[in-house]
């Protein structure tokens, strides 16, 4: 493709020591779905204060429970806001557009300018994002054509191009999305999303919905196609064994708030909060029959979060200022970051 | 499209005979342009005359050959029926996709139009119409303001789709890639709904000949328009029930019936094809 690749270093660079310039800063964001009746106003605070960079052409990972606030966060960074969802402070600052606080902020013209070619969306539940009564083809008129700048011609040679790269026949345009299977419709919906060559692509839970013989070689793939294209990815599950597979680094969130981050082999390696320590320990091992242990109780209500530390009331080592203070994220080791004062006892007092 | 078609025809019965149905009355319908006679001249042929080789259906009191007459009858009648269907189709489909996409208070003005379109009483209204229009009161006024008042109940059918459409995930992502509303509306959203308009298409059709031959059979439309509905009112000013002219009546019913069973018939079809259990079950295919 004709079309400027970006000046994104090479997947080499990202192995390297040296960290890569971010391709997305968030800055403290806070999203909230804020809701008014009779003039109260209720915030869910699903996003409350995240802080993470994810760095060129690396495959960042997001890790967290059902209801920690996973969707939330990338649905904020993508800019696919829609009421009651508010963002209600913070800034997350793209590579591809300095000086704005996020998409957000931005004007309907610019989010049409760097949607697509620049960011991409592969949503949670994208075996549906091809429309069940028209052919695939149209799918990618409608949603990619625009974007890419081509024309006709050269629009659909490189779409021919782009599917060889996911293993599949130009013959898939011509189907129907329910002639394909579970595993080719999810090709088919990655290779929608990083047609334009995206820097950033977002994935929420994009393998879920697959077995794991189908799960595996789509990730292979989706690897294979964000080295190929030099992107970055951020990638969303709460499936361990794929982060563990797939990703570069790694964030574990917990009640709208980031628990623990760094490299992902570290973090399975040496877990320092606890919550992780117990998601970490919970995986099952070959030839370890220990009993699994799983952590009392539920995650917080976010409508009403408990005080200080939001695992606290679940945590083993909760301490006073657990209950007090909000642990900040502090550097632990290189590129290791955690938010605990059982780990950091000298943080106390700065929340 | 047609492997649609030629299934229909070989597993559904219904579709069959409703197919048959239509397709007769769509020929007598076509044999109009071949008629002899101007369709208002009155006195062409003798009077009165019982069904024969030389008039089939015999004729009426005002002169008039009951086979040719019938013809434009009953291609106007067709022609009224598939006008009323198309225009109220637009205004379904525009308010039920466009309500159930936007939601919210745009959803709540549109439906509490829609609410009222349901409850009014039709035939009062459109009888005060032609009291009020008379002689201003033609064909294509009368197929308007039936289609004004017919969109209401198919409206809130494809909101309820368009609704469900509005959570799924390809509008998500023609929403992220930039598609305008009118765009996700006409290329995302009516594809969906295009099955269920077919069917409530040949619904709406009855109910619009319907109305119309109530409406002309008791004089309340322009009886100058040769339609179903116009011939049993003429038949019923020459008093041919008493006359004995049964032939008058007998066939124009006749027709308007078979009109009626064969759009009745397909549109059950129809609704049985987009229902893919009933589809299944008639095919053989799963147990149930």
């Amino acid at each position: 493709m004709s079309a400027p690749v970006p000046a994104v270093p090479s997947a080499a660079a990202a192995a390297a020591p040296v960290p890569a310039a971010p391709v997305l800063s968030v800055q403290d964001l806070k999203a909230y779905y804020r809701t008014r009746y009779f003039g109260v106003t209720r915030d869910v605070r699903a996003v409350d204060g995240v802080s993470f960079e994810v760095r060129a052409g690396e495959i960042y990972g997001l890790a967290g429970e059902s209801s920690s606030g996973k969707t939330t966060l990338i649905k904020a960074i993508a800019g696919a806001i829609r009421p009651p969802l508010e963002v209600v402070g913070g800034t997350m600052t793209f590579s591809f557009l300095p000086g704005s606080p996020g998409l957000h902020r931005a004007s309907p013209a610019e989010v049409a300018g760097i949607r697509w070619r620049h960011l991409s969306y592969i949503m949670q539940g994208s075996m549906n994002v091809l429309n069940p009564v028209r052919r695939v083809k149209h799918s990618f008129d409608d949603f990619a054509f625009r974007h890419m700048g081509l024309a006709r011609s050269a629009f659909w040679a490189e779409v021919e191009a782009h599917l060889a790269r996911v293993d599949l026949d130009p013959s898939v345009l011509a189907a129907y999305p329910h002639e394909l299977s579970g595993g080719m419709r999810q090709r088919v919906t990655i290779a929608l999303a990083t047609l334009c060559r995206p820097e950033f692509v977002i994935a929420d839970e994009p393998t879920t919905a697959l077995d794991v013989l189908v799960q595996k070689t789509v990730l292979g793939m989706i690897r294979s196609v964000q080295r190929e294209i030099g992107s970055s990815l951020l990638f969303v599950t709460h499936d361990m064994g794929v982060h563990a597979a797939l990703t570069d680094r790694l964030a574990i969130m917990y009640a709208g708030r980031l628990a623990e981050e760094g490299r992902t082999a570290e973090i399975f390696a040496r877990p320092r909060h606890p919550y992780t320590r117990h998601l970490v320990g919970s995986l099952p091992r070959i030839g370890d029959a220990s009993e699994r242990k799983s952590l009392d109780g539920t995650p917080p209500n976010l409508a009403d979060p408990p005080p200080g530390c939001r695992f606290h009331p679940r945590c083993p080592l909760a301490m006073d200022v657990c209950r007090r203070e909000q642990p900040a994220m502090i550097a632990d080791g290189p590129d290791h970051r955690v938010a605990c004062f059982a780990v950091h006892p000298q943080s106390e007092g700065h929340p | 499209m047609l492997a649609i078609l030629r299934d229909l025809l070989r597993y559904n019965a219904e579709f069959r005979i409703g197919l048959l149905l239509v397709g007769i009355v769509v020929v007598l319908a076509a044999l109009s342009f071949a008629s002899p006679y101007p369709p208002l001249d009155v006195y062409v042929v003798p009077p009165d005359l019982p069904p024969s080789w030389a008039y089939p259906f015999g004729t009426t009191s005002r002169g008039q050959d009951v086979f040719w007459q019938l013809t434009v009858a009953i291609r106007n009648t067709l022609a009224f029926g598939i006008a009323v269907a198309l225009l109220s189709r637009v205004l379904s489909l525009a308010i039920g996709l466009f309500s159930g996409y936007k939601g919210g208070w745009i959803d709540r003005v549109l439906m509490s139009i829609n609410d009222t379109f349901i409850v009014l009483p039709l035939f009062p209204i459109l009888v005060l119409f032609y009291f009020v229009m008379r002689d201003r009161m033609t064909w294509a006024m009368l197929a308007l303001i039936m289609a004004c008042l017919g969109w209401a109940y198919d409206a809130r059918l494809i909101r309820s789709v368009a609704m469900s459409l509005k959570t799924r995930e390809f509008t998500q992502t023609s929403i992220f890639s930039g598609m305008t509303t009118r765009e996700i509306l006409m290329r995302e959203h009516l594809p969906y709904v295009m099955p269920i308009v077919f069917s409530t298409t040949m619904n709406n059709m009855n109910w619009s000949i319907g109305l119309e031959v109530t409406l002309s059979v008791l004089g309340f439309t322009d009886i100058n328009t040769p339609t179903i509905g116009g011939m049993i009112f003429w038949a019923n000013q020459h008093t041919a029930m008493v006359a004995g002219v049964w032939w008058w009546f007998a066939f124009p019913v006749a027709v308007v019936v078979m009109a009626f069973v064969g759009l009745f018939l397909l549109a059950v079809s129809m609704n049985e094809y987009i229902d893919p259990r009933s589809r299944l079950r008639r095919m053989g295919g799963a147990a149930g």
